[in-house]
């Protein structure tokens, strides 16, 4: 591996690291408050990202504007879903049913993308598209870079809601104690609401991001999910930080070994990591005093 | 003792279950044989309409679709209506075998056209083999469809995989030594098709003394292609070797342009002749080479017809895969209206699968014939983006534009 080689496949891990990790926060986020394994996080990515397109195609706009829309509009879904359809499943089977619960809707919303778009392979046509920005003989491609800027402002407001705002304390106290956080008055059930509709939110951002440099199709959501249920597990269930953390690694990880193994095997970096945490740690790496009761 | 008699259970259970399968097929089969003369003959097909191969599974869908509207205006075959039965399998090699299980044993159709992509092909094609079926197939074009002993195949196109470049192969290695590509990357999406095509340049240049600087393989499901697409750029190859169905060649050519790769020659069999990519792409094809079995443009005596009847359906003029199904279709209709028969008693079958191996056919891609495993045998043309729209540049006798070289930048 020549250095310049080498360079380029650090940053364009980081790069994917930083998409990766904003759709796991969302991710683990569901889990935390809810104990919920939400399989469809990636085909809602999927459905921002058709919506982001669709936009791009009927207005001319550059799609990132779509995210006015999508955000609030995941949000309200999100929120929704949790109080009318997650709420009702039975608190002592909610961590499987959610997984039969979710794979439906991911399968509703694959089907319903066909249905309305058919299973044509959709790409948003930028003038930029295929642009980069070479710094120190390592080309960076813009649609890259704004991803990864959209991630990372998106990760920070995260956590700027999660640790400074009212609303953010309480969903941390549902998260670690919803018994607890109940006597001390918070309305857990809509907190958890709004926890869910944030995860969903996010899904709008990275769904946007991914528009701009993938070409997208129905079923695409399948490749993201495991990738990512893997990073959550790593990361420790229901810790964004950890949650990042492992994606950047990981994704890092994935790019470097590309270089000597082939696309093929460096795929399996994910479930490696995986096998590997469940078995010296199952609570994951960063995972806190949640991840160890689960 | 006991398990005696729990093997004893088992046998009659199976049994039962044989006699009722049996007895569920049987009436389909035998209505056909006995009335008659106005029933439609009934086509079973499984295609990729869902998973990764949906986009030229519904190609070929709209190929097949349209022949069977455009027979039936026509006066059918034989002068019975055809009625296509298309099921979905989700891009699934289990899915496709068990498919055609059942649209030959329980739903009892006359005839059977194969569905797309080699991996789908060869399990389809098995099943077929079993039940004594003519199995002609618009898209299974890798060698392996045609090393496994199967006698009811026919490929409905010009060439298969490992010959479609052979044209670019004999034009390059015809160029001046000083204008000869000197290195090679090659990158191919880990299916029999793709690779097939992209190999088969491959190992012509490199017995030629050209070196290969890169070889990757990726799986169906990447999406992300800047990792290689930095190892190409890496490498600085001078001429470029794509095999790729149709995402993957697009994504792999963005993440190609973002990092600032320029090769002389690009070669990339599978996106390049898809309508859309132009559209994905944007104004950077210039110069973007593909072999492509069928254009709109050949002058060949059914193909007008083809393209006016598409283009009045559609409103867009056919692509390749609709093409290859429409010659399934009439591959197919030739055998049924030269035999005389449409029905599925291994008699008719085997008629019609005689027929085929004696004969040539009249199509929309040119005249085919078949060796004994079913292999056409003739080759692609190849095509190139000239002045932003695709154009036949060889072989010499038929091309519609001049091939550039050196490739202008993306």
């Amino acid at each position: 591996m020549t250095g310049a080689l080498f360079a380029q496949s650090l940053v364009l891990g980081i790069l994917l690291g930083g998409l990766y990790a904003l759709l796991a926060a969302g991710l683990t986020l569901y889990f935390g408050v809810m104990r919920v394994v939400m399989i469809a996080h990636s085909a809602f990515l999927i459905l921002a990202a058709y919506l982001a397109w669709y936009f791009h195609e009927r207005t001319g706009i550059d799609p990132l504007l779509s995210l006015v829309i999508t955000v609030p509009l995941f949000f309200v879904v999100g929120y929704g879903m949790q109080r009318f359809l997650v709420s009702r499943l039975r608190p002592i089977s909610l961590t499987t049913m959610s997984v039969l619960l979710t794979f439906a809707i991911a399968l509703t919303i694959e089907g319903l993308l066909g249905f309305v778009w058919t299973g044509t392979q959709r790409r948003v046509q930028l003038d930029y598209s295929g642009t980069s920005i070479e710094v120190a003989g390592v080309s960076i491609a813009v649609v890259k870079l704004i991803a990864f800027g959209l991630a990372a402002v998106s990760l920070g407001a995260l956590y700027l809601i999660l640790r400074k705002t009212s609303f953010g304390r309480a969903l941390r106290a549902t998260t670690q104690h919803p018994e607890a956080a109940r006597l001390v008055g918070i309305d857990t059930d809509r907190v958890a609401g709004l926890g869910f509709g944030l995860g969903l939110a996010t899904a709008a951002v990275g769904g946007t991001a991914l528009s701009l440099d993938y070409t997208i199709y129905p079923s695409l959501h399948w490749h993201w999910i495991g990738p990512l249920m893997a990073i959550i597990v790593v990361g420790g269930l229901g810790s964004i930080p950890g949650a990042a953390i492992a994606a950047l690694l990981l994704g890092v990880a994935a790019s470097l070994l590309q270089v000597p193994l082939g696309t093929t095997w460096a795929q399996t970096v994910f479930y490696l990591a995986l096998f590997v945490t469940l078995m010296i740690r199952p609570q994951g790496f960063f995972g806190g005093r949640l991840a160890q009761r689960f | 003792m006991r398990a005696t008699r729990r093997l004893t259970v088992a046998a009659i259970a199976a049994t039962a279950a044989l006699s009722l399968s049996a007895c569920l097929a049987s009436p389909g089969q035998s209505g056909e044989e006995t009335d008659g003369a106005d029933d439609p003959i009934v086509i079973g097909v499984s295609l990729p309409l869902t998973g990764d191969f949906a986009e030229p599974g519904k190609g070929v869908q709209r190929g097949y679709e349209a022949w069977a509207a455009h027979t039936n205006e026509n006066g059918g075959l034989l002068g019975r209506q055809v009625e296509l039965v298309i099921v979905d399998d989700q891009s699934n090699a289990d899915r496709v075998a068990s498919d055609y299980e059942r649209l030959i044993n329980q739903d009892g159709v006359d005839l059977v056209f194969g569905p797309f992509s080699t991996r789908l092909v060869v399990p389809a094609a098995q099943v077929a083999q079993d039940y004594g079926f003519l199995f002609v197939e618009p898209a299974g074009a890798a060698a392996e469809v045609f090393t496994q002993g199967f006698d009811n195949l026919f490929y409905a196109a010009p060439a298969i995989a490992d010959d479609h470049y052979n044209h670019l192969a004999d034009d390059i290695l015809a160029l001046p030594e000083d204008e000869q590509p000197k290195s090679i990357a090659v990158a191919s999406m880990d299916d029999p098709f793709a690779m097939g095509t992209a190999y088969g340049l491959r190992d012509k240049l490199a017995e030629a003394g050209i070196e290969v600087v890169v070889d990757e393989v990726y799986p169906p499901n990447t999406t992300d292609f800047s990792g290689i697409a930095a190892k190409i750029a890496d490498s600085e190859a001078e001429l470029l070797i794509v095999g790729s169905q149709y995402q993957d060649g697009v994504n792999l050519v963005v993440a190609l342009q973002q990092q600032g790769y320029q090769p002389q020659m690009a070669a990339i069999s599978g996106a390049p002749t898809n309508a859309e990519f132009p559209a994905a792409i944007g104004d950077k094809t210039e110069g973007i080479l593909a072999p492509t079995g069928y254009t709109t443009t050949a002058p060949y005596p059914s193909n007008e017809e083809f393209v006016e009847a598409y283009t009045a359906e559609h409103g867009t003029p056919p692509a390749e895969d609709e093409a290859n199904a429409w010659t399934t279709g009439q591959v197919v209709a030739a055998a049924v209206e030269a035999v005389g028969c449409a029905d599925p008693t291994p008699e008719c079958q085997g008629q019609l699968i005689d027929w085929l191996h004696e004969n040539e056919v009249e199509t929309v891609v040119g005249t085919l014939g078949w060796d004994a495993e079913g292999r056409p045998q003739s080759a692609h043309l190849i095509q190139q983006y000239v002045d932003g729209e695709i154009k036949i540049v060889l072989p010499e006798d038929v091309k519609e534009a001049d091939l550039i070289h050196p490739k202008p930048e993306w």
